[in-house]
């Protein structure tokens, strides 16, 4: 299998506006290719996104849409093979992070760039108790703050490790880290797992998924703590698949489909008035109303196979509007009206009126 | 309405042959405390609760994974023995499950077309030569294509697994179909489409619905009558719409304002602090910002007329009552969560 032909090349407007300077991160043209003895797949293709210091950017799309590969290439944890940089760059903090060396790489990641992971269980390690793993983050935080020797951190450590989890609302915090991670609840752990990274005061947290499979309750928790923190002037790309939960926190959001950015823009402006017709789908899929209400509206078909891509745009299969020019050539992220990108042929360039 | 399912004083306690220490066992842990809801023919009962409030539990119940500590439990009016193996037979004959969890709830050797056989094969309802005209009936109808029969579970999406598993739950003729978390392990899009299938299943097939989800959004969009949980006890059921409006329990009002809604921005700022469950009394009293001193007995059924019921002192008072309880709880206003 061959790979396509170069994506979607950003618009100028968006370039304009990227290089005007003040962002924490620039993701620009990124292509990356996973590849097997199964052949070659395009797992991102001509990604281009960046984020101002302080701002909540959401990171929008249905399993296999390469969110959380997008994550784990800004965090410089792609393994590679199976992954293939094909082009484009990541820069944070003036460094192309893909051209960095193994051993500059960790001084970044932690205070520089830190990642929840949607599964807790995964990202703590068994063995140790919640309190060594805490202690563990701090010691790096206070090593690259003011380059406190771990010996003195032992003392005060404790108090501040008990207070963060205080401010987490986790009910006696002296016991819960003296447990292991399998001891504690699912919302717990993730409480713990965000708390390690936020201990470590990154100038950019990547969250995956971090309230997926958790009650309304917990994930209240968990967003009130990252609106917190948001507050306090912390970057955050939030992934996730839950429009809700993306509406409830971010500044602005990408809405991306196998591997492309099908939209892009403020998050009210995209959600009440979606131009491009995957993202709203996504809209029309949120249930809304009492059992008596419509169906909901959605396309029929399963989400992609990235093997199998169809040629022109790739939501063209599931897309109710679809016309020849869709299935003939790729649209590329134009803007379509200030400060709002789409991809797609039926969208009007000067007025973002679809038809 | 006839009921279809009645479920009275229903307790599931776990754990009693635990020691808490050399000599001493541990006090028994009850999944399900004294537990009554109907669930009428034809309709959907949407159960909710935060996780670890027992909904999963009641599920197994009903198809007798779980067995009751104490209580009954009546399907078609007849009372389940859950000693007797005819009533398991007869339980199962008549109520199927789907899991939260496609990929573990489906034997990873078997075909497709395997797995829905071997529910036919179990049942014994209908001869063998009419197996694959059932099995066509029923994939049509829960949108599992002709072409995934012949492939494993993993070659499969989590939306055509849960299909799957709807075909397997289906193939036998069901009275009642108890679905946990069905929809929470799928992206959105799939999710709607699973809710449209469902919808259109039920009033095809004749059947109720115990719908379980911790995702309110949900269970209001799919349920006519809703059951709210709190570590094992049920403390409101009512109209789904009533109780979504007009949530009377201290815990519903405070789990209805804590739902996220795509169009406004509602997000609290405030951390809210971990639910402790009391041990004596209403559960609830602990967090309650409303609880006064005769909560620490447990609470009565309050009727609130068409069919709305809750489990508060709050509401449970005479005329002359009223003012007084007002006055000393500060008066019935939404409860806030505090801060620890």
């Amino acid at each position: 299998m061959t790979p396509e032909t170069r994506g979607p090349a950003i618009g100028e407007a968006q370039s304009a506006e990227r290089t005007s300077g003040g962002n924490l991160l620039e993701v620009t043209d990124l292509t990356i290719d996973f590849v097997s003895i199964d052949g070659r797949v395009r797992i991102l293709n001509g990604i281009s996104l960046y984020a101002k210091k302080g701002e909540v950017v959401g990171i929008v799309g249905e399993s296999g849409s390469g969110k959380t590969t997008l994550g784990l290439a800004i965090l410089g944890l792609l393994d590679s093979p199976p992954a293939e940089f094909v082009s484009g760059s990541i820069v944070f903090e003036g460094k192309d992070v893909l051209r960095l060396k193994e051993g500059e790489l960790q001084n970044i990641r932690g205070t520089g760039i830190n990642m929840v992971f949607q599964e807790p269980l995964d990202s703590l390690n068994p063995v140790y108790t919640i309190e060594t793993q805490i202690g563990e983050a701090l010691k790096v935080q206070r090593k690259r703050g003011d380059g406190t020797p771990a010996k003195e951190i032992e003392g005060e450590s404790k108090e501040e490790m008990t207070q963060l989890l205080r401010t987490l609302c986790i009910d006696k915090p002296e016991e819960v880290l003296e447990r292991y991670p399998h001891e504690l609840s699912g919302g717990m752990r993730q409480r713990v797992a965000i708390s390690i990274s936020t201990i470590e005061k990154p100038r950019l947290m990547i969250s995956d998924e971090p309230t997926t499979g958790l009650d309304a309750y917990v994930q209240n928790r968990i967003l009130g703590m990252f609106s917190a923190q948001r507050k306090s002037g912390e970057t955050l790309l939030y992934i996730t698949h839950d429009l809700t939960i993306a509406s409830q926190i971010c500044d602005r959001i990408y809405i991306m489909y196998a591997g492309r950015v099908m939209e892009a823009g403020g998050t009210r402006s995209v959600l009440q008035n979606p131009v491009h017709p995957y993202t709203s789908t996504l809209v029309a899929s949120v249930p809304q109303g009492f059992e008596d209400a419509p169906p909901l509206a959605v396309q029929l078909g399963e989400p992609p196979d990235l093997r199998n891509l169809p040629t022109g745009c790739k939501f063209n299969s599931r897309c109710p509007y679809a016309k020849d020019i869709c299935r003939e050539e790729e649209p590329r992220l134009e803007e379509v009206l200030p400060g709002r990108y789409a991809a797609c042929w039926r969208v009007n360039k000067t007025n973002g009126e679809f038809g | 309405m006839e009921n279809l399912v009645e479920i009275e004083h229903l307790t599931v306690s776990f754990g009693s042959k635990r020691r808490a220490t050399l000599f001493r066992k541990a006090p028994p842990l009850k999944a399900l405390d004294d537990v009554s809801l109907t669930i009428g023919k034809n309709e959907t009962f949407g159960l909710t609760g935060e996780t670890g409030s027992g909904k999963s539990t009641l599920a197994k119940v009903l198809v007798a994974l779980y067995k009751p500590t104490s209580g009954s439990v009546r399907v078609l009016g007849r009372k389940i023995d859950y000693k007797n193996r005819k009533d398991v037979a007869f339980l199962r004959q008549n109520v199927g499950i789907v899991f939260q969890d496609p990929v573990r709830s489906l034997n990873p050797t078997l075909t497709v077309r395997e797995i829905i056989t071997e529910a036919l094969l179990a049942s014994k309802s209908i001869p063998k030569k009419d197996y694959s005209e059932r099995i066509d009936f029923i994939t049509k109808l829960v949108g599992v294509t002709r072409d995934l029969l012949p492939r494993r579970p993993r070659e499969l999406s989590g939306g055509q697994r849960q299909r799957v598993s709807l075909a397997r739950a289906l193939v036998v003729p069901k009275k009642l179909l108890v679905l946990d978390e069905p929809t929470s392990a799928l992206d959105v899009s799939i999710q709607a489409q699973v809710l449209n299938t469902l919808k259109k299943l039920k009033s095809e097939l004749d059947m109720s619905y115990l719908f379980i989800t911790h995702d309110i959004n949900v269970i209001k969009y799919v349920s006519h009558r809703l059951g709210v949980l709190f570590y094992g006890r049920l403390v409101e059921v009512g109209d789904t719409r009533t109780v979504d409006t007009e949530p009377k329990h201290p815990y519903t009002q405070s789990l209805i304002s804590h739902v996220l809604t795509l169009r406004q921005v509602q997000l609290q700022e405030t951390v809210i602090s971990e639910h402790r469950p009391s041990p004596t009394g209403c559960r609830y009293r602990i967090v309650c910002p409303s609880a006064f001193e005769r909560c620490g007995q447990v609470p009565t059924w309050v009727d609130l007329g068409g069919g709305h019921l809750v489990s508060c002192f709050l509401y449970d008072h005479g005329p002359g009552e009223l003012a007084e309880v007002l006055a000393q709880t500060g008066g019935g206003q939404q409860p806030k969560d505090r801060p620890l």
